[in-house]
């Protein structure tokens, strides 16, 4: 020990080395997490037949809800064979990182940019910005501000996702449910999730018996959600059931339900990938996970770009074909995916996303 | 304990009455957040009893498992002088290591062997920050904030957008098991904390870690190495980084690349509100962990207040506060130590 601490005095040039091999660590390090793929948009392929370079911008890149969306559109992209899909977002969903990408890809001139804004109003100038150069842009996963995109495909409605949430738990919780209930949503301000809860709130008055008791935002952060969860389960002894609006929130609120031995007294339901849930499903913790195909969600949006790009999309159509995937309705500027999905026991073993 | 502890000299002046009481305080932080902690629990318990139940006291203690490890390795670089705002961005990556390496359905290694790697590279990436700031020079909040935006990065790169769902039994024993009907989680933490405070108050290493952070010519001319010593304690907060990982990311099913996102503020947070000062040469550990549980406890009594839904905006509030009033107190103290004319 005492020698190690020694002092030392490091020569200058063996300074200027370390730093030299210390600098290039660094440099290494942020080469490898910065490379992102550098794409130049490409009207026409090698073969000659007519590309369309459609750019598909998620909330966030590096959660498994979008990542699923990505691989449907890739899929699309494949089956359709004149699109060239551009898949990148942020990281950890910030806004202007995304205003960022669409103006770089305003300027390298694609086809289509597909949005999910989490912030509909810092990406508002950007999209406005490509609708004036020409840029066909559509919002898909959440809508953006009027004026700012030609469609919205909408996975389904807020009051859907709502009443479909609220009908589940209490379903869940069994006949005539009756006690407190508990929401937990991704932060207290995510467009997405407060509409979700408004129409949660008005299903609720057709369940007299059950109370809503608190609302915790859980930051998409599933240790924070287990806490959290912990503490209502103790703070509110006969708690009946929660749900989870965010697809972080959930696995963490099912565990903390888990752990305490709680599976199957407290009924927890909410919006998640059947991948992330299944292990609660079969072990009795989650009776119903809910969410849209978000594999679909991919491939529909991809091919309401392509037909936008291409003019097979004309104004005030009332339907589109979106081949494999069926004859869509478009209502106003909305395209529609339709039906939720309730994965449980008995279908989760069918679906992998 | 401190070596920079200045004594407080006695005035008769009355204005200088209260200033001389916050520079008790400022130097004595432990006995007024004792207080405040002490406090809080018992309005709590009294005015919902569910709080001191045995499962809640538990559920508690272990929701300050990550912050109260991690805070110990950065009390002692702050000590020092130096920040480490990597911690964060360390576990996220050390989180997906632990996943990816024994999922069966990814790497599949044996769970002995990837606890081991995984302390080794938090060893490792520590040990780059220290060289990186001890020899190299470059500030440690540039370091570490490099350091801090690359390994989530990398960490999305590894786990290409998917948690893994699949972390085998043994190693879920970490965050989930327990050993005599306590979680291993707590018997982790109480043992990086004795070995912590045994570090600072009784060895050689200890006081020169102190030195270096109070006053580095003096420490150079007493013969202490402050590249080695700075290399140790960033070393040691990569090491605790991985402690902290083993212990709590494992205490979900489910391991997501978002681990630890905003654990650095936190715990720079705890450790100043705990007495530290941000200038090194001061502080200490039960300090730091007191702060944990002060900034911890905001979020549980919020819930079991049940001030309704709009009670989180409460718990930011209550932590800028702390952290102002921390603050406030270490200002005001330091023009009372410092005497008539200094800022």
């Amino acid at each position: 020990m005492n020698n190690f601490f020694v002092p030392s005095n490091i020569r200058p040039s063996c300074r200027a080395g370390l730093m030299l091999l210390a600098s290039a660590a660094l440099a290494g390090t942020l080469a490898i997490a910065g490379c992102s793929k550098s794409n130049n948009a490409t009207s026409s392929a090698a073969s000659g037949k007519k590309m369309y370079t459609i750019c598909l911008l998620p909330k966030e890149k590096d959660i498994p809800y979008f990542t699923s969306c990505a691989a449907g559109a890739r899929a699309a992209a494949k089956q359709l064979g004149d699109v060239k899909l551009i898949y990148d977002g942020p990281v950890h969903g910030a806004a202007t990182k995304a205003a960022a990408m669409i103006h770089k890809w305003t300027l390298q001139g694609v086809n289509v940019i597909a949005v999910s804004p989490n912030d509909p109003d810092v990406l508002a100038p950007a999209m406005k910005r490509a609708l004036k150069k020409g840029v066909h842009v559509i919002t898909w996963d959440a809508d953006g501000l009027p004026g700012t995109r030609q469609y919205f495909v909408n996975q389904a409605s807020a009051r859907r996702i709502g009443y479909t949430l609220m009908d589940t738990l209490a379903k869940d919780i069994g006949p005539h449910p009756k006690g407190p209930i508990a929401i937990i949503t991704a932060t207290l301000t995510a467009a997405n999730q407060n509409a979700w809860i408004h129409f949660i709130k008005i299903r609720l008055k057709k369940y007299p018996g059950l109370k809503l008791v608190s609302i915790q935002p859980s930051h998409d952060d599933q240790r924070r959600a287990f806490q959290i969860t912990q503490h209502l389960l103790q703070a509110y002894p006969n708690l009946k059931g929660i749900i989870a609006v965010s697809s972080a929130a959930f696995p963490g609120a099912a565990e903390a339900i888990k752990q305490a031995g709680q599976s199957g007294k407290v009924q927890i339901t909410g919006l998640s990938t059947p991948d992330d849930m299944r292990a609660y499903v079969l072990n009795g913790t989650v009776k119903s996970v809910i969410l849209w195909n978000t594999h679909a969600l991919g491939a529909l949006t991809i091919r309401v770009a392509e037909a936008l790009a291409s003019g097979k999309l004309k104004p005030g159509q009332k339907t589109f074909n979106a081949g494999p995937l069926g004859i869509k309705k478009i209502v106003g500027h909305q395209v529609l995916l339709g039906p939720l999905m309730v994965f449980n026991k008995k279908n989760i073993g069918k679906y992998h996303f | 304990m401190s070596i920079a502890a200045t004594p407080v000299h006695p005035s008769d002046h009355p204005r200088r009455r209260f200033t001389g009481a916050l520079a008790v305080l400022a130097q004595r932080r432990e006995y007024g957040l004792l207080v405040l902690v002490a406090a809080i629990v018992l309005f709590t318990g009294l005015a919902n009893p569910a709080f001191f139940s045995p499962g809640n006291v538990q559920d508690t203690l272990v929701s300050f498992v990550p912050e109260a490890i991690v805070s110990c390795g950065m009390l002692l670089v702050i000590a020092t002088g130096e920040i480490d705002i990597s911690v964060g961005g360390l576990m996220s990556l050390l989180a997906a290591m632990l996943g990816l390496l024994a999922s069966p359905t990814h790497a599949n290694m044996p769970v002995w062997l990837v606890i081991m790697l995984t302390l080794l590279a938090g060893i490792a990436v520590g040990f780059l920050n220290g060289i990186l700031v001890a020899v190299a020079g470059i500030p440690s909040i540039i370091v570490t904030l490099g350091m801090y935006t690359a390994l989530p990065a990398v960490t999305n790169m590894l786990m290409h957008g998917q948690y893994v769902t699949d972390v085998p039994p043994a190693l879920r024993f970490w965050g989930s098991g327990t050993f005599l009907t306590i979680p291993i989680s707590l018997w982790t933490t109480a043992v990086v904390a004795l070995c912590a405070m045994f570090l600072a108050w009784r060895t050689a290493l200890g006081r020169r870690i102190f030195a270096v952070g109070s006053n580095p010519h003096a420490a150079r001319l007493a013969g202490v190495s402050i590249v080695w010593t700075k290399i140790f304690v960033f070393t040691l907060s990569g090491f605790l980084v991985g402690i902290a990982t083993l212990v709590t990311a494992t205490q979900l099913s489910v391991i997501e690349p978002g681990t630890g996102q905003s654990l650095a503020l936190a715990v720079v947070t705890c450790v100043v509100v705990g007495g530290a000062s941000i200038s090194g040469g001061r502080g200490t550990i039960p300090g730091a962990l007191l702060g944990v549980c002060l900034l911890g406890l905001v979020r549980g009594v919020l819930i079991f207040l049940k001030l309704g839904q709009h009670a989180i905006y409460w718990e930011h509030a209550i932590q800028g506060a702390l952290i102002l009033a921390a603050v406030l107190v270490d200002h005001l103290a330091s023009r009372r130590l410092g005497g008539e004319g200094h800022a």
